[in-house]
């Protein structure tokens, strides 16, 4: 597998750009910049074709694309700033498409005031005290996850006004009035949250990752209540991002990790990467199976201990990385992992299956760590298939990179 | 701003010797590629501006807060390391000091150069509070940002013609 710059976006910002969310369906690219804007790019001829600027007031640190399928009428698009605040912008798609009069209308040179003005400020989200490092949508758009050095995360919900009406159908500009409410804010961690990831496929579940070392699960229960269900600890060292596993194969002649213990009980595992140099996987350990009330059904009180999960890191990735790894992303379509880090370099590994657990090594990764009860030893390797070195500076242009086998 | 000072009696050290720069000759290449090494970060860092000390008049070199003996730089790895040594070991101010070398190196060397700083081992009550705090390129970005504590920096950067 092999890495190469495919292009660079031009114009670029001359400040640093901070994160890039390609578009879930179009071919267009997302760059949030400390300059306080948001610039998007085509990625089809790699020129700007939209500003999005006036909403922050300082760094836009991050941004995210709210999924959709192709055909939608609108494009949303959710920006965290340090000013502590993050923004939903909205554009038409008409007004956005590839190839369409706005693009040509950039390229050619002429008047592009229609992509300039594509997307529009839709509602701005306040509640954090401080710089906001990452925004998510959940699988579904329904729900939108912010977070901060307040060492918070903050769950937002989109209020649909017009119940019964699809998503689909809004495409007349109605006036379909943005709404957003606060359905939880979470504060065990104890240090700036750098990262907030979904759930590939539930929109009741998320992990984050923080200045505090700490990986942290959170849950909704059955009462709406959210809550911290399970942690991931072991990192020496700020956790810069977390990504989980994307949702199982549905082709059946790819393996399914760990057999009967394997994602149809533990779930899809989590990957994160840290100031530590270190890229560790976390795996839910199988629940027991829980034993059948013998009297009435005992009350609610009880339950909150079994919410708790115990997540135990599975496997740790080669170590490439010679400075802090910012960034870790797992392909839906390959299932390989990918990292980038501090030191420039961008690393692909790939996950190999290894013979069943039993003729397994023992695990000795931390030495006093034992063979604990009901914890598998990882029956896969992780190789690095491929690596580029200096692919980025501290600032400069925003570069997409082509991978071929 | 300061009502009390956190090292009333600092120990004041002499100044280092400099060496003489020799001015490039006419008939060299100004073009040629010329090292960064470890005496020219330090004049960065202490001559060629004086990063006070914010509580007192002194340079950050006259109260050995930094030598060049603490500056690894690995040019070809465009590499900077400065480990600095706060005068006293609760020194609530080591990360402003911190943050006004990285800000003076950034401002100095090439952008290709990627930049630690910390304090001494053993040299700060809370050494690895404060070394995270000074390598986290969110919190270094964020403070930047900040008004006040830009002010702050560029007042500590600010030519001494003491």
């Amino acid at each position: 597998v092999t890495i190469s710059a495919l292009a660079t976006c031009t114009p670029s910002s001359t400040a640093r750009a901070w994160f890039t969310a390609p578009h879930p369906y179009l071919p267009l690219l997302a760059s949030a910049s400390s300059d306080k804007t948001v610039r998007v790019y085509s990625l089809t001829s790699f020129t700007l074709i939209s500003t999005i600027s006036g909403g922050h007031k300082r760094s836009v640190r991050t941004c995210a694309w709210k999924p959709g399928v192709t055909g939608d009428a609108e494009s949303v698009l959710a920006t965290g700033s340090f000013d502590a605040s993050a923004g939903i912008w909205k554009a038409d798609n008409g007004r956005t498409r590839v190839g369409g009069a706005a693009l040509q209308a950039v390229e050619e040179g002429e008047d592009a005031t229609d992509a300039e003005e594509a997307f529009q400020f839709a509602v701005i989200l306040e509640g954090h005290e401080s710089e906001i490092k990452s925004v998510a949508w959940s699988c579904n758009g329904n729900f939108l996850a912010t977070c901060s050095r307040d060492k918070s995360v903050w769950i937002w919900e989109a209020l649909d006004d017009a119940p019964g009406q699809g998503a689909m159908n809004m495409g007349d500009g109605g006036d379909d009035e943005d709404n957003y409410e606060t359905v939880a804010v979470l504060q065990e961690h104890e240090g700036d949250v750098k990262c907030v990831a979904w759930h590939p496929t539930d929109e009741g579940c998320l992990a984050s990752g923080s200045y505090d070392d700490m990986v942290r699960i959170w849950r909704e229960d059955a009462d709406g209540e959210w809550g911290c269900v399970g942690v991931g600890n072991g990192h020496e060292g700020t956790v810069w991002c977390v990504a989980w596993e994307p949702e199982a194969s549905a082709d059946p002649t790819v393996a399914t990790t760990n057999g009967d213990e394997g994602e149809a009980v533990s779930g899809p595992r989590i990957i994160s990467c840290s100031d530590d140099l270190t890229v560790r996987l976390w795996r839910r350990k199988p629940k027991a199976k829980p034993k059948l009330p013998t009297g009435p059904r005992m009350p609610s009180i009880i339950r909150s201990s079994s919410d708790e999960e115990v997540w135990y890191e599975d496997s740790r990735l080669p170590q490439r990385h010679g400075r802090a790894i910012y960034a870790v992303a797992w392909s839906k379509v390959s299932r390989r992992v990918a990292t980038a880090g501090s030191d420039g370099r961008i690393v692909v590994y790939e996950e190999r299956q290894t013979s069943g657990a039993g003729d397994a090594t023992p695990m000795s990764i931390d030495g006093q760590e034992g063979e604990e009860e009901g914890r598998p030893r990882p029956n896969s390797e992780w190789d690095v298939v491929s690596e580029l070195e200096a692919s980025h500076g501290m600032t400069g242009p925003v570069l997409s990179f082509n991978m071929s086998l | 701003m300061v009502s009390e000072l956190i090292n009333a009696n600092p120990t004041v050290y002499e100044k280092k010797e400099r060496r003489v720069r020799s001015a490039p000759s006419d008939d060299a290449d100004e073009y040629a590629v010329e090292p960064i090494d470890q005496p020219e970060v330090f004049d960065i860092l202490s001559l060629e501006l004086d990063i006070k000390d914010p509580e007192h008049p002194y340079s950050l070199e006259e109260l050995k807060v930094i030598t060049e003996d603490a500056i690894e730089v690995d040019d070809k790895q465009s590499y900077v390391r400065v480990t600095f040594t706060p005068t006293v070991e609760h020194c609530s101010m080591a990360t402003i000091i911190g943050l006004c070398l990285r800000v003076k190196l950034l401002r100095s060397l090439p952008s290709r150069y990627k930049i630690d700083i910390r304090v001494a081992p053993g040299s700060h009550a809370s050494e690895a509070a404060v070394n995270k705090q000074l390598n986290d390129k969110e919190r270094v970005a964020a403070a930047l940002e900040n008004p006040n504590l830009v002010d702050m920096v560029d007042e500590c950067l600010a030519p001494s013609f003491g």
